[in-house]
């Protein structure tokens, strides 16, 4: 059970490594890790904010492409290329195939994000401004917005193209960091129909300014790690219930 | 025949109709109401032309189609069952292995996907490469593979789990002869070793070569099934004449029922079952016609195959299609 959980997930983080997207677009994050420093250092005076500010917004950015791209196409193309007849035919459950793939996507993302925290810090540590708790945190959160998001795109790929996976799922990125607005909004709507619409919406979109502690870190405000616990649960939460979405639709399918 | 062991696999009444058109209203009838019983250490061929249903067949037992209605069983579990895969070895049509892995790597994965670890793993990865003749290919990049070394890296994945059932789609195909040849060798030793095998080709001679029993399918429908050799004896013997004198118009005009008739210029073929033979024969004569030969036809799979063709609804390929 674990054996072939474990070879799905680490072929998974392999197949990462050889696509020349991942490294490309790894390479140009880490270009412009180190550009963006060296730009700011000879503009502009509140360096240590603007250098917390860029760079983990280049971070957020970059990474949040990537797990677009990969989760909205990983099944899709599968079903397309029929790679998958190949590993579905063997004593595996699909659940055990989607996890397993789902694991080995949020691997990739996750060891991207290592690296880059890594070189971020490092710079932090060479210009000798000041590393926070904000900043991790702001860093360990975007982990959990990559997962939201790419278990948007599973579901998705599950029974659609990358493109329409791809599209849906930045869709959810953008509605996903309004989610209070909508809320708002439909609060002071008139129609009680209209209300009710614009919860359901609230609450089937992804609650990512949830997940968003990006200004605390430039402003350098701690958050409380007793606060932070229901937002990564919630993260967690979502992310399981797409992909429980995703399960159900995939175990039911014809492969043709 | 002995107590009833658990058939390797079955079906009953197996269909699959596929849906088309915007709006699911065109119907394709796939497969129509398929009954087997293949036993343990058969080799079986399911033998068809294009589009009879054989890839959906196998599809089914796989659990990568669900079928519309009937039953499916694979060493007596149900295909959405993943036991039923368990001891099971498939090459799919058109195998497609992950391209940016080594034919190694692909094949060290699909043993790990069927629970194999550590030192059996490097030893049995090891041992189907050179089963397959790919020892020294197995570290390319399977991208740059041409179609041979696919399939063998596909029937390498296959086997490397020691299956008891092997599942093969058109395992020899795109295959330049050499090949095919040793793909139909590995196969032999799979039989052997007591292996069962269903495998489904449009190629006679590989069923010819490899099965003991065969199904042949047309449209979606069972023609024929049986043993290789039952099938070839129970057949009407046919007798083959070469006949002068006469224009093939002329031969179809004496009235006798034939089963063909060919224009060899001057002379004609003619092909007609045993039991007519001799009142044709005194027709020809009596039409002043000549028998320059006449012999009983050797009777081949390939025959039965496309009588069978001919005798279904519209002796075509490819399934029936209703909207
Ligand atoms: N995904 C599909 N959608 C619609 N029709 C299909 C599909 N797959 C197969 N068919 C049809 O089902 C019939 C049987 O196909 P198949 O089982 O692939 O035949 P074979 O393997 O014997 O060549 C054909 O008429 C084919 O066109
Ligand atoms: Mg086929």
């Amino acid at each position: 059970m674990m054996r072939p959980f474990l070879a799905l997930m680490l072929n998974g983080f392999r197949e990462a490594r050889r696509n020349r997207v991942t490294v490309v677009v790894g390479a140009f994050a880490f270009g412009l890790l180190v550009a963006s420093s060296l730009l700011t250092n000879l503009s502009v005076s509140t360096f240590d904010r603007v250098l917390t500010d860029v760079g983990i917004g280049v971070m957020s950015i970059v990474l949040v492409l990537l797990a677009v791209f990969l989760s909205s196409g990983m099944l899709s193309r599968e079903i397309e290329r029929k790679t998958l007849f190949l590993i579905v035919s063997k004593p595996i459950s699909r659940a055990l195939f989607l996890t397993a793939r789902f694991a080995g996507n949020m691997l990739t993302l996750g060891a991207l994000l290592l690296a880059m925290g890594v070189l971020f810090f490092g710079q932090i540590a060479l210009y000798g401004t000041l590393i926070t708790q904000a900043q991790f945190v702001a860093i360990g959160m975007l982990f959990f917005e990559l997962m939201v998001l790419s278990s948007i795109g599973f579901a998705m790929s599950s029974f659609s193209s990358q493109m329409v996976s791809a599209t849906v799922t930045i869709g959810a990125y953008f509605a996903g960091h309004l989610g209070g607005d909508i809320y708002e909004l439909s609060s002071k709507a008139e129609s009680p129909l209209l209300q009710w619409v614009g919860k359901a919406t609230y609450y089937a979109l992804p609650n990512l300014s949830r997940l968003n502690y990006r200004v605390q870190a430039t402003y350098e405000i701690p958050t409380p790690v007793a606060e932070l616990a229901p937002s990564m649960l919630y993260a967690v939460a979502y992310s399981a219930v797409m992909i429980i979405i995703a399960v159900i639709l995939f175990s039911r399918r014809d492969f043709k | 025949m002995s107590a009833p062991e658990t058939l390797a696999i079955e079906t009953r009444d197996l269909s699959k109709t596929y849906r088309l058109g915007f709006w699911m209203n065109k119907r394709v009838l796939a497969l129509q109401g398929l009954t087997l019983a293949i036993q343990p250490g058969q080799v079986y061929g399911l033998l068809g032309p294009n589009g009879a249903g054989k890839s959906t067949t196998i599809k089914i037992l796989m659990n990568l189609v669900q079928a519309t209605s009937g039953l499916a069983r694979i060493f007596g579990h149900e295909p959405t069952a993943k036991e039923a895969r368990r001891n099971v070895g498939f090459l799919p049509e058109n195998p497609a292995p992950y391209e940016y892995l080594t034919g190694e790597e692909f094949v060290r994965l699909a043993g790990q996907l069927v629970g194999m670890s550590g030192h059996e793993l490097d030893q049995r990865v090891k041992e189907v490469l050179g089963a397959v003749g790919m020892s020294r290919t197995a570290g390319l990049q399977i991208r740059r593979y041409s179609k041979g070394m696919v399939q063998r890296i596909g029937l390498a994945q296959a086997i490397v789990g020691r299956p008891k059932l092997l599942i093969l789609d058109e395992p020899t195909s795109g295959l330049d002869p050499v090949g095919r040849r040793e793909i139909r060798d590995l196969i032999l030793q799979e039989r052997e070793r007591g292996t069962t095998v269903l495998f489904c080709t449009h190629i006679i001679p590989d069923v010819e070569a490899l099965c003991n029993r065969v199904a042949v399918l047309v449209n979606g429908k069972l023609a024929r099934e049986g043993s290789v050799q039952e099938l070839l004896t129970t057949q009407v013997p046919v007798v083959e004449l070469i006949i002068e004198g006469l224009g093939p118009d002329a031969v179809r005009g004496l009235g006798h029922p034939l089963e063909q008739v060919q224009d060899l210029t001057n002379r004609v073929l003619v092909r007609a079952s045993d039991v007519h033979v001799q009142p044709l024969l005194k027709s020809v004569l009596g039409a002043g016609g000549r028998v320059a030969q006449l012999q009983p036809a050797r009777f081949s799979l390939e025959d039965l195959f496309l009588q069978a063709m001919s005798e279904a609804k519209h002796g075509t390929v490819g399934g029936e299609i209703t909207s």
